[in-house]
């Protein structure tokens, strides 16, 4: 019984060991910390770039973005109008036609030796 | 204060960081329970502050804003710090030992009166193994002295739930100081 009072009072007393409890303080010159840390940060730009890209927002927006152009650069070339199939359709005839009409003209007669 | 510093202004800000100080600092060790850790996550959050002063829009109170800052960084650390815990945990299992695994002393507040020393170390190691939640409530009531309305504020809740919170914290930590006292019979 007096092995529980005694538990007892040992919890109490622990519950209660925080009245009157003071505000720890930080080592002195925090402020020049504070500041030295800000400009080790200032300069760690790639860090910053990241973090920020990071960003969910960021990220998802960046991605649909890419996606975006992806489905723009696809459809324009899927709404393009076609070459027409019989304009292709080149015979061999036409392929020879072509050739002797082309602009330049091989001068047989004055050919240097 | 808070104006200079959305101007940029370097005196506004040490005004702040000295003013606001301490309880950033008491905070951030009550949560964590390590010098070391609370004098790192003090810096960070003074950090935050003027990276980010312009979002504070005054819709709380600049103390509200601040502690909610000190809390967030707190918190994170403490579940940074339990991650590694258990990844060095699971590498032991299948004998990575490379990393060795101290037992941290006991915890001593400074600002706990020289008489309540032992009894407050156990209590702060009982306070570090109750839920988050719990945890946090406890902390700011009893170590920043902050009352049920403002730990309500800092932690965006009500106040009939941190009554809740600060009952079930109780009970944890009687039945934890139970355990602890009968253990050392």
């Amino acid at each position: 019984m007096s092995r529980q009072t005694d538990t007892g009072k040992k919890i109490t007393d622990a519950l209660e060991s925080l009245e009157g409890i003071q505000r720890a303080e930080p080592a002195p010159w925090f402020f020049t910390r504070v500041k030295a840390k800000l400009e080790r940060e200032r300069h760690n730009i790639w860090e910053t770039t990241g973090s920020y890209m990071a960003r969910p927002a960021i990220a998802i927006a960046g991605l649909l973005f890419i996606l975006c152009i992806n489905a723009f650069i696809v459809f324009q070339k899927d709404t393009t109008d076609p070459i027409p199939s019989y304009a292709v359709q080149n015979t061999d005839e036409e392929i020879v036609l072509t050739a002797s009409n082309t602009s330049f003209s091989y001068d047989y007669e004055n050919i240097e030796p | 204060m808070v104006e200079g510093l959305k101007q940029g202004d370097e005196a506004a800000f040490k005004t702040i960081v000295e003013t606001w100080q301490n309880m950033v600092y008491n905070t951030a060790l009550g949560i964590v329970q390590n010098q070391e850790d609370a004098e790192d996550i003090a810096q960070e959050v003074f950090v935050q502050v003027y990276q980010s002063i312009n979002s504070f829009k005054g819709e709380s109170k600049f103390s509200t804003w601040l502690y909610r800052i000190t809390v967030t960084k707190s918190l994170d650390h403490e579940r940074k710090k339990k991650r590694k815990k258990r990844f060095a945990f699971v590498r032991s299992l299948f004998g990575e030992q490379n990393e060795v695994l101290i037992n941290p002393p006991d915890f001593n507040h400074p600002g706990v009166t020289l008489d309540n020393k032992e009894n407050a170390a156990v209590l702060f190691k009982a306070i570090s193994e109750l839920p988050e939640n719990q945890r946090l409530a406890f902390t700011l009531n009893k170590v920043e002295g902050l009352s049920y309305q403002e730990v309500s504020e800092v932690m965006d809740t009500t106040v009939s739930s941190v009554e809740s919170l600060m009952h079930r914290a109780k009970n944890n930590l009687r039945k934890k100081l139970e355990d602890h006292y009968n253990k050392g019979k």
